[in-house]
């Protein structure tokens, strides 16, 4: 009997053993580097919480991709930390006087991670493929009618009508250039010409990329970023020294001793959304009511710990062409409760969906549910998971209000495109037929002060008819290790890696 | 031996039947792939293209036959998010899984036996009333909560343990082993008072015999008596529930191998169901079905086999 036990504990540790043998030999080659690394003082280890969405860029919209993806390839041009638009794989470009024809002349000096060099043949196959149908921003780009290569390093791009956005869109991440005829496989093997190339993806463990020779070179040759989806392990590894950059929330910053916290204005937009189908919400007297019985200060300390900025409207103000329309509904309770009687709602009940995935959205709908049972709308709040959330509120357009957030563009027009009657995205339901009128205008308007003023047009129609209670542009917070410098982030949601260094 | 051929062909079926009941079950659901990968980006129409474009505008049928055939064929598909294949996920997972659930067994068992047993010597002494209330509060606390203790406690204080992460053994034993060993606790605490209790209340059955009293009569030496009678069935009393702890070990597995960043099948598992990673979730739940059956099998198997020798002994 004793030795059966004893056969059996023996079994399990050889199962043990046999099954941490599996993938040896590339661990320890890594771990050689490590030790290498610590000499020179490289290594730099960064906490991610969520796994990329593969590393394809033309294949996802999640900004987890992109963070990494950034570093691994290139774009035709790059956004400044100003939001400026500056060359980057294009040497220079020009716009044709109607504005449709923009040239882009390549640089001809760099070369693909496999030693392959770069001619605008990967530049035409890589807007191919972000325009066929598997490529999630296609409608995007659909503007785009013609590619034509003109030589190995000029290409030209024909858009059927002139765009105020139409050098931007080659500034985004998701329309990096990738190799002519990459295919499926960039989703795990990434292969692009930008300053760190993919040494090794341990799906939810770790990232590890090495500098290359590049135009962009950066200063620290290994990173690795470090899967962590628990925060309260990030912030621990963090002050441990374990880990050089997190991104963190506003209630660890005051415990994170040395470290730099840097705070940065993320250009998106977060709001409750309110489906004007309803009928009581389609009164706007109640929406105004609904904007005057929250106050947004509180709610901004309340649940974001102070960190962003109030919003009147659906613009962030770091973007260009802000208005401040914050002053539009102050926070009112009297006045609230009177146009709550006025408007025939006093003790309805409206519906709230909270995406569960963010629990930040979750708390901040909790909050404004009780300003609104205090002016007498009653809320029932359901928390539903992501995807549950995109079919019924995205989707179906199944619901009263909602909490949630929007991500930050380098063109207004891109943020605001939403609230035009005809889109399949106005998921509030809003008909507006000057704001239609505006937006048509705006995104063929070229002069850029004509185009400024009609922004200002918009976000002041939208901070008055507020088909949402606009909340904060949320302000994102790192914590860096107090050895490292050089870190700053772009309007994209993403900050490159060639910009860091040790400190001597 | 008929009894276990006839133990396979049902557990065969009863893994037809659950990788069917998931598959179904995740097409009743709301969201899918690809309205989480194109997130707010979505417009309608662009979900309907990318849906027929990657083949799952089919009828949920069709789409079942065809990742049945191929899954009959070794083929388990490539995961929507990684893209890669879900069998090569999968087995780059399991060494951190299993050896995590293992070295959680291996504390959580002679631990609870030695406590079990010695709680039932003692029945209510201070020692049996001192595990009991352990046991129960072994039983009310929350594995996360444990794990999130020990964290920010034990190894962010202690500099052998490291926060997060898992260091391969064929890397360096002493790092695995240490990157394991809290996360093991906390899964052990989340078994061991279950454990505790059946070794203690078999103990206690077997020391209430008519045959104990016959060991007394005949002069036999106590402590041989108890080694020889109680603490047999006290060992083999944690074998018949191993089974199922190994199933409730997975559910603790999600939650710690995320708290403590490890690699393993839990934290995939959990991963590829937000994002409605089809292929990879019903080859991971076919995996994980299939191995509870097996492990349920054999520990059937042993007792069996245990059982018959034990009655040969006492003849």
């Amino acid at each position: 009997m004793k030795t059966k036990i004893g056969v059996l504990f023996i079994t399990l540790m050889f199962a043990l053993v046999l099954s941490a043998c599996g993938n040896g030999s590339d661990e320890a080659k890594e771990l050689l580097n490590e030790n290498k690394n610590t000499e020179a003082k490289d290594g730099l280890k960064i906490a991610i919480s969520v796994d990329p969405d593969g590393l394809d860029p033309h294949r996802t919209t999640a900004s987890s991709t992109f963070v990494i993806t950034n570093n691994i390839y290139d774009t035709l041009v790059k956004v400044t930390k100003d939001g400026e638009i500056e060359p980057s794989l294009a040497a220079s470009y020009e716009q044709s006087e109607d504005g449709k024809t923009l040239t882009f002349n390549l640089r001809e000096d760099v070369q693909f991670h496999d030693g392959t060099a770069l001619t605008a043949k990967d530049v035409a196959y890589s807007f191919e493929r972000i325009k066929d149908e598997l490529g999630p921003r296609k409608d995007n780009y659909a503007y785009i009618t013609e590619v034509n290569v003109i030589d190995d390093y000029t290409i030209e791009f024909k858009a059927e009508s002139p765009s105020a956005s139409f050098i931007s869109d080659f500034a985004y991440p998701w329309a990096a250039i990738v190799k002519d005829g990459a295919d499926e496989t960039l989703k795990k093997d990434p292969v692009g010409t930008g300053p760190y190339k993919l040494v090794n993806w341990t799906p939810q463990d770790k990232i590890v990329l090495e500098g290359v020779d590049h135009y962009n070179e950066g200063q620290i040759q290994n990173v690795e970023f470090k899967m962590m989806p628990d925060s309260t392990a990030q912030v621990t590894s963090f002050k441990k020294g374990d880990i050089h950059l997190i991104e963190t929330t506003g209630d660890v910053v005051d415990t994170l001793g040395d470290a730099t916290i840097i705070e940065i204005d993320n250009n998106s937009v977060q709001l409750m959304a309110m489906n004007l189908e309803n009928d009581y919400l389609s009164n706007k007297k109640l929406r105004q009511a609904i904007n005057m019985a929250v106050d947004k200060e509180e709610l901004i300390n309340a649940v974001w710990w102070g960190y962003g900025k109030q919003i009147g409207s659906h613009y962030p103000p770091v973007l260009k062409g802000y208005v401040d329309t914050t002053g539009t509904y102050p926070y009112d309770v009297k006045k609230a409760k009177a146009l709550v009687e006025e408007s025939g709602a006093k003790g309805i009940t409206l519906n709230m969906k909270l995406p569960s995935d963010y629990p930040n959205y979750v708390a901040a709908g909790q909050i404004i549910a009780e300003k609104l049972e205090a002016i007498g709308i009653h809320v029932k709040i359901e928390t539903i998971e992501w995807g549950t959330w995109l079919t019924d509120v995205y989707g179906n357009r199944d619901y009263d209000l909602t909490v949630v957030g929007h991500t930050g563009r380098i063109e207004g027009y891109d943020l605001l495109e939403k609230y035009n009657s005809t889109r399949s995205d106005n998921y509030f339901n809003y008909k507006n037929t000057e704001i239609d009128d505006l937006l048509s205008s705006i995104k063929v308007e070229l002069d850029e002060e004509r185009r400024m003023d009609m922004y200002e047009q918009v976000q002041t129609i939208l901070a008055e008819e507020v088909p949402a209670l606009y909340i904060q542009e949320p302000t994102r917070i790192y914590g860096i290790s107090d050895d490292l410098e050089g870190f700053s982030a772009y309007p994209i949601d993403v900050f490159e890696l060639k910009d860091l260094k040790f400190k001597e | 031996m008929k009894e276990i051929i006839r133990r396979i062909a049902s557990s065969i079926v009863l893994i037809i039947v659950v990788s069917f009941v998931t598959f179904f079950m995740l097409m009743l659901i709301p969201g899918d792939a690809v309205e989480i990968s194109l997130g707010t980006e979505a417009t309608p129409e662009r979900v309907t293209e990318l849906r027929a474009a990657l083949g799952m505008d089919a009828p949920w049928y069709t789409q079942y036959m065809s990742w049945f055939t191929h899954a009959l064929a070794g083929d388990f598909g490539v995961s929507f998010t990684y893209g890669e294949n879900v069998t090569t996920l999968l087995l780059s997972r399991l060494p951190v899984t299993l050896s995590l659930m293992l070295m959680a067994i291996v504390i959580a068992v002679p631990l609870a036996l030695t406590i079990g047993v010695i709680a039932a010597l003692k029945q209510n002494k201070t020692f049996d009333i001192i595990a009991r209330t352990l046991m129960q509060m072994g039983d009310a606390m929350p594995q996360f909560w444990i794990a999130l203790i020990f964290l920010v406690y034990i190894a962010a204080q202690i500099e052998i343990f490291p926060i997060s992460g898992f260091t391969p053994f064929s890397e360096s034993v002493y790092g695995g082993v240490m990157s394991l060993f809290l996360p093991a606790v906390v899964l052990a605490f989340g078994m061991i008072a279950t454990l505790i209790r059946i070794v203690r209340s078999s103990m206690l059955h077997s020391l209430k015999q008519d045959y104990m009293l016959m060991t007394r009569v005949s002069g036999v030496h106590p402590v041989r008596a108890i080694i020889k009678y109680p603490l047999r069935d006290a060992l083999i009393a944690p074998l018949t529930v191993i089974g199922i702890q190994i199933s409730g070990l997975i559910s603790g597995v999600i939650v710690v191998e995320s708290i403590f960043s490890l690699p393993g099948v839990g934290r995939l598992l959990f991963s590829a169901v937000l994002k409605r990673d089809l292929f990879l979730i019903l080859g991971l739940v076919s995996f994980i079905v299939t191995s509870v059956i097996i492990i349920t099998l054999i520990t059937d198997i042993l007792y069996i086999l245990l059982n018959k020798k034990m009655r040969r002994n006492e003849s």
